[in-house]
C-alpha cells in the first residue's frame, strides 16, 4: 500500500510539480481554449456564409459551397492543418496560433454549414409562404421570420460542434503549436513517464467538455421552455 | 378586379391547371369547390404568385402578369392570404404577428400599427389576446389572428385556402362568422372551401373545379340546386 502511494506521489511530483511542469499544462490549456474560440468564431462565419450560399439561388455560389464542404469533410483535419501551415500560410511570419485558428475555422465551417442549413430547412415551409404572402422579400422573410426560428434549432447543435472542436484541436501539435496535448507530450519527453502526463491531459479535456456539456444542457432546456 | 385568361400550371410533367378562365369583380365573394386534386388550391396560389403560372395571363387591377413579376412583393401586399395551417409566426406575439408587415413594409409607426391591430383583433373577436403567443391559442383563434394579420396590410383581395379544414368542428363556426362579416363589408374574396353550407349562404358565385378547369360556375342557387353538368351533380351528390 505504501509503495503505491509513494509511486503515485512521485508521479505527481515529477510530472506536475518539478520545474513547475504544471505550468506547461496550464499554458497548453490556454492555447487550446483560445484556438477553439477563434476557430469557432471563424467557423460560424464561414458556415453561415456557406449555408446561405447553398440555400440561395445563385447557381455558381451554390456549387462552390458544395465543393468546399465536400473537400473539407472528405479529407482528414490533420492533413488540412499541415497543408495550410506549410503550403499556404507557413511562408509568412504569422504566429502559429493564427495559422491553426484559420485551419480549424476553415474545417469547422464545413460542418457548421450543414448544421445551419439543416436548422433553416427544419423551419416549416408555410412560414416562408406566409411571410412572402404578406409582401416580404425573400431576404427579409429569412431575416425576420425564418432565421429567428432556425436559431432555436441550430444553437444546441452548434454548441455541440464547439465541444467537438475543442477535442479536434488536439492535433495542433502537428505544426508545433504548444496546445494542451502537446504539453503532455513535452512533459513525457522530460520524465519518460508515458501515462501520467496524458492522464492529466485527458482529465483536463474531460473536465472542460463536461462543463461545456452541462452548459449546453441548460441552454437546451431554456430553448425548450420558450417553445 | 382579377382577370384570369387560359391559366396553365405544370408541376414537372403533371398538368394541374389546364386552362382556367374567369374574372372576379370588385366586392365579389367567390367560393371555389371541388374534389381534392382538382387544382383549386393551385389556382388560388397562382393568384398571388405563390405558384408561378406556366402559361396564361392574370390581370390584377389592370396590371398584367409580366408587370406583376417585376414587383411581386408589391402585388402581394394587395392580395392577402389565409392558409389552411394558419402559419402564424410562432416566435412572435399576436400583436407582433399583425404589426410586423405594416411596420416593415408600409412604413407605419409602431403606434399606428398597434392601434390598427387592436381594432382588427376586436373585429375578429379576440380583443384581449394581443400579448399571447400563437401556441397558446386554439385553432380557431389562430385562424382569426391569421385573418387579422392579412387584413392589417389593407389588401384589396383576400384569398382563403381551405381556412377551416384544419380546425376541430366546434371551431369552424367562429372562423366562418368572421369571413361572413368580411364579405358583408364588401371585401373581395376568393375562398377555397369544403363548407358547402357556408358557400351557399355567403357566396356570390360558386366555382366548381374539376380536372384542372372551372367545370361549372354560377350563383349558389343555380349551382347547388340545378347543376347543369353531370360531373357537378355527381360531386354535389357525394358531399351534400
Amino acid at each position: 500500500m505504501d509503495s503505491i502511494i509513494k509511486s503515485f506521489s512521485d508521479a505527481i511530483y515529477y510530472n506536475l510539480i518539478r520545474e513547475q511542469r504544471y505550468m506547461q499544462f496550464i499554458q497548453g490549456l490556454g492555447i487550446s481554449l483560445q484556438l477553439t474560440l477563434y476557430a469557432a468564431v471563424l467557423g460560424t462565419l464561414i458556415g453561415l456564409f456557406l449555408a446561405l450560399a447553398k440555400l440561395g439561388r445563385i447557381k455558381w455560389l451554390e456549387s462552390l459551397a458544395t465543393l468546399y464542404v465536400d473537400i473539407i469533410r472528405g479529407t482528414p483535419a490533420v492533413v488540412q492543418l499541415v497543408l495550410i501551415y506549410y503550403a499556404i500560410l507557413g511562408s509568412s511570419s504569422l504566429p502559429k496560433i493564427v495559422v491553426a485558428s484559420v485551419a480549424f475555422g476553415i474545417n469547422s465551417g464545413a460542418y457548421v454549414c450543414e448544421l445551419i442549413r439543416a436548422g433553416i430547412l427544419a423551419v416549416d415551409r408555410g412560414q416562408m409562404e406566409a411571410a412572402r404572402s404578406l409582401g416580404f422579400s425573400y431576404s427579409h422573410s429569412m431575416l425576420y421570420i425564418i432565421i429567428p426560428q432556425a436559431i432555436k434549432n441550430i444553437l444546441p447543435a452548434l454548441a455541440n460542434e464547439f465541444i467537438v472542436l475543442l477535442k479536434e484541436t488536439a492535433i495542433a501539435g502537428y505544426i508545433a503549436l504548444d496546445d494542451l496535448t502537446r504539453a503532455g507530450n513535452i512533459v513525457r519527453g522530460r520524465t519518460f513517464d508515458a501515462y501520467t502526463p496524458f492522464i492529466v491531459v485527458a482529465l483536463i479535456y474531460l473536465y472542460i467538455t463536461t462543463i461545456l456539456t452541462l452548459m449546453l444542457n441548460k441552454l437546451e432546456g431554456r430553448l425548450r421552455e420558450s417553445d | 378586379m382579377i382577370e384570369v385568361v387560359n391559366l396553365h400550371k405544370y408541376f414537372g410533367k403533371l398538368e394541374v391547371l389546364k386552362g382556367v378562365n374567369t374574372s372576379i369583380e370588385k366586392q365579389e365573394m367567390v367560393c371555389v369547390i371541388g374534389a381534392s386534386g382538382s387544382g383549386k388550391s393551385t389556382f388560388l396560389r397562382c393568384l398571388n404568385l405563390l405558384e408561378e403560372p406556366t402559361d396564361g395571363e392574370i390581370i390584377i387591377d389592370g396590371i398584367p402578369l409580366v408587370e406583376q413579376r417585376k414587383d411581386i412583393n408589391h402585388l402581394r401586399q394587395k392580395v392577402g392570404m389565409v392558409f389552411q395551417q394558419f402559419n402564424l409566426f410562432p416566435h412572435m406575439t399576436v400583436m407582433e404577428n399583425i404589426t410586423l408587415a405594416p411596420i416593415k413594409l408600409k412604413g407605419a409607426t409602431k403606434a399606428e400599427a398597434r392601434k390598427k391591430a387592436k381594432d382588427l383583433l376586436y373585429k375578429v373577436g379576440l380583443p384581449d389576446k394581443d400579448n399571447e403567443y400563437p401556441n397558446r391559442l386554439s385553432g380557431g383563434q389562430k385562424q382569426r389572428v391569421a385573418i387579422a394579420r392579412a387584413l392589417a396590410m389593407d389588401p384589396e383581395v383576400m384569398l382563403f385556402d381551405e381556412p377551416t379544414s384544419a380546425l376541430d368542428p366546434e371551431m369552424v363556426g367562429e372562423v366562418l362568422n368572421v369571413m361572413k362579416q368580411l364579405a358583408k363589408e364588401g371585401m373581395t374574396m376568393v375562398v377555397v372551401t369544403h363548407e358547402m353550407g357556408f358557400a351557399k349562404e355567403v357566396g356570390d358565385r360558386i366555382m366548381f373545379m374539376d380536372e384542372g378547369i372551372i367545370f361549372e360556375e354560377g350563383p349558389p342557387q343555380d349551382l347547388f340546386n340545378n347543376p347543369k353538368k353531370e360531373r357537378t351533380r355527381e360531386f354535389l351528390g357525394k358531399i351534400l
